[in-house]
């Protein structure tokens, strides 16, 4: 245990002095900072500000309707905005539009023409084309300059379709408020017969997400360095002095601890960062993932995301025992990758279904229960006897592996510079 | 009571026998040679006493005891393929590799600190070990395998690549540990190198010891046939003489073995006759010779 305990520390303190540790943990959130703010500051002020549509329709109520259903679109747009910016202190990028709609009853092609010229030279921002022809094949051109942007189509295109509903429906003789009636949506309001939580499914599903991404990315990030911790044992050849002092199975968990717990510094470091963020601007998210994130799964994520990270760096370790070169390590990197891949695959049937037969036997196996046990304890509470069969599978996996890359990593030291085939590691794990 | 002791110990990968039937022991206080060219077998013997690997048969008892791991803690290694945390500090590596070997941390940095002064590198102590040269690196390696006070020396090629000042300094630090009483086992295939140093040795080829005991038994048992004779003027005359069963020409001076039954004062007698005689000494045998007439026999 000392052992473990020295070459732990040696590890850790070694890696989390070196300069590649300190950028990594300031960069990575400024990174992330970056990839989500970025594109939603670049966006915003396209798709919003001042604009000015033309709406041309054959006959003048059809026109007339366009304009009004655009014009509640954009309101009721505007008072989402308002209503978010007064409930959090956060400064959001989104700012009221001024929408200006003009109504056109010219159907001619010289008209038509005009009208694009027009927003070619961006006098106007598009012209809906209602024409009874267009209505006849239910394809209503939109001319804009921004043909991609797919935000703005889809609001003009609700304006459209609510409008010409509504036509269809006062053509049939109904009123105003019959017509508000029909056209008005139900919601769906899932219930638990197990006696789960009315959570939102919505928040669940990205709450769960954003941990599992977590276990993810740490594990791609550190079971790497992992890999490397051991591969560097080689290709220094120092392990032949470790080897007449430690035992290999001590060598390989000392690492795996060791570098494992610089990651998690790492990461406790970033999420600290983006709670201490969120308590002072992120108010209204932070209420919403408080409903979300019930105690039992922040223990259950403490617990998964310990054990599957440990599992993944001990096969990782396992990839380093048994080569000697980098390269030859990339070949084998799929060993790893491949099964956390799997899960994530699994996780969204899960979240699906959480009590199918793949969820519950994906739950147990070793190499996806990390990531899966824990969506289902997101989703909805698996039995006690699985989850505790889950945590032993996977305990005693850990141990089984770190044993089994001590053999290889031994055995590795007699067979410099030949990259071993799989019957030959077979055949080294036979050896004493 | 034997610092180390080998009973008829053997081990094989697959097909190939690394050590077959080797058994020696070695005295407390003793320094011991393992012999033998390369790839006779000799780190595996020395990785089964370490624990390395196992042995398939035969014992091993360290100590009076039968093998267990936490004697190691008494034993100093180096290994034939040196190596160290090249991003390291000088002083954390030592300090980590003594505490390893069950020491303090305060007195490991204490011995650490000592030693690098012995070994005339103490100003390279904060230093990274990649920042050092390759002499200064197998000095801390060095220091690496003894900081610990080992009862039990292991040395693998202790004088490979090493500079003949830095050479002669570890034969120092060797000696002054043989006068402590500490037992030392030196492997290499540099018989010459460790032959003024060795009490007893053991010879092994293809995994088979072939000689081993007391190394002056040994030498004695070859006898003094061995002449050098350093002359001037021409020494062909002795290539193909009938006095003369082996014969080295080393440019400064020549190395004869007598034929079995001659009279080296015959031999003198012929030599002043022909040339002129500076010196014209009666010799051992030296290891390499005796190796290499062993080695021939049994591969004959």
């Amino acid at each position: 245990m000392r052992n473990i305990f020295l070459i732990a520390r040696r590890e850790y303190l070694e890696r989390i002095r070196t300069r590649a540790f300190i950028i990594m943990t300031i960069l990575i959130p400024l990174m992330m900072a970056g990839f989500l703010l970025g594109p939603g500051l670049l966006m915003n002020p396209m798709s919003h500000g001042a604009r000015h549509l033309v709406v041309v329709a054959s006959r003048p109520q059809t026109a007339e309707s366009i304009r009004e259903q655009l014009t509640k679109v954009q309101e009721q747009q505007n008072k989402e905005i308002a209503e978010s910016k007064k409930k959090t202190l956060k400064r959001t990028s989104e700012t009221p539009s001024d929408l200006t709609v003009d109504v056109d009853t010219n159907t001619s092609a010289d008209e038509r023409t005009a009208l694009t010229q027009k927003v070619r030279n961006k006098q106007l921002d598009g012209v809906v084309w209602a024409t009874d022809e267009a209505l006849a094949v239910e394809k209503i051109p939109f001319i804009t300059r921004e043909a991609s942007s797919f935000i703005q189509n889809a609001e003009i295109g609700v304006g459209v379709d609510r409008a010409l509903h509504r036509e269809a429906l006062k053509a049939k003789g109904l009123s105003d408020q019959e017509i508000d009636k029909v056209l008005k949506r139900v919601e769906l309001d899932p219930q638990d017969a197990l006696g789960g939580g009315s959570a939102n499914p919505q928040v669940t599903f990205i709450a769960s997400f954003i941990m599992v991404m977590i276990l993810y990315m740490s594990v791609l990030l550190y079971g790497i360095n992992v890999m490397r911790a051991i591969l560097d044992e080689k290709t220094s050849r120092i392990m032949e002095v470790m080897l007449s002092i430690a035992r290999p199975s001590e060598m390989m968990a000392g690492k795996i601890l060791g570098v494992g717990a610089v990651g998690l510094t790492q990461v406790i470091i970033w999420i600290g960062t983006a709670v201490l963020f969120m308590a002072g601007n992120l108010v209204a998210s932070a209420d919403m993932l408080k409903g979300a994130i019930s105690p039992q799964m922040l223990v259950a994520f403490a617990v998964y995301y310990l054990l599957g990270f440990t599992l993944y760096s001990t096969i990782y370790a396992a990839i380093g025992a048994m080569v000697n070169s980098e390269q030859e390590a990339q070949q084998l990197q799929f060993l790893a990758v491949l099964p956390l891949a799997a899960s994530l695959g699994i996780m969204f049937n899960v979240i699906q279904f959480p009590n199918s037969t793949i969820a519950v036997w994906a739950s147990i196996f070793p190499l996806t229960s990390p990531l899966v046990m824990f969506s289902r304890i997101a989703v909805q509470m698996p039995p006690w006897p699985q989850i505790a069969l889950s945590l032993g599978v996977m305990i005693v996996s850990i141990w089984g592996l770190v044993l089994l890359c001590g053999r290889i990593y031994r055995v590795g030291i007699l067979m410099y510079g030949k990259k071993p085939t799989l019957p030959e590691i077979i055949k080294w794990l036979r050896y004493a | 009571m034997y610092t180390i002791e080998l009973t008829n110990v053997r081990k094989t990968y697959d097909q190939f026998v690394a050590v077959d039937n080797v058994s020696f022991n070695i005295e407390e206080g003793a320094v011991f040679g393992l012999l033998g060219p390369n790839g006779a077998g000799k780190t595996s013997t020395i990785r089964m006493m370490i624990g390395i690997t196992a042995p398939d048969t035969g014992q091993i008892s360290m100590f009076g005891k039968p093998f267990q791991r936490p004697q190691l803690q008494r034993v100093g290694y180096l290994p034939e393929e040196r190596g160290l945390y090249k991003k390291m500090k000088v002083l954390d590596q030592l300090v980590f590799l003594g505490e390893l070997h069950g020491m303090k941390t305060a007195n490991a940095r204490e011995r650490a600190i000592d030693w690098c002064k012995k070994l005339e590198i103490a100003e390279k102590l904060q230093n990274k070990v990649e920042e050092l040269s390759k002499g200064m690196q197998q000095k801390i390696q060095f220091i690496a395998a003894l900081l610990h006070d080992p009862d039990f020396i292991i040395m693998d090629e202790p004088f490979f690549g090493l500079d003949p000042v830095n050479a002669s300094l570890l034969k120092d630090v060797l000696l002054e540990l043989k006068k402590q009483g500490k037992t030392i086992l030196f492997s290499t295939h540099r018989m010459d190198q460790v032959e003024k140093l060795c009490d007893a040795i053991c010879l092994i080829n293809k995994g088979v010891p072939v000689l081993q005991g007391e190394l002056k038994q040994i030498k004695a048992r070859y006898g003094k046939s061995n002449i050098q004779i350093q002359y001037e003027g021409d020494g062909s005359f002795l290539e193909h003489n009938p006095l003369v069963s082996v014969f080295n020409n080393y440019g400064n001076y020549v190395e004869v073995r007598m034929a079995p039954g001659a009279d080296s004062q015959q031999l003198l007698k012929m030599v002043t006759e022909r040339s002129r005689i500076n010196r014209f000494e009666l010799m051992e045998p030296s290891l390499e010779e005796i190796f290499i007439e062993v080695v021939g026999k049994t591969d004959a």
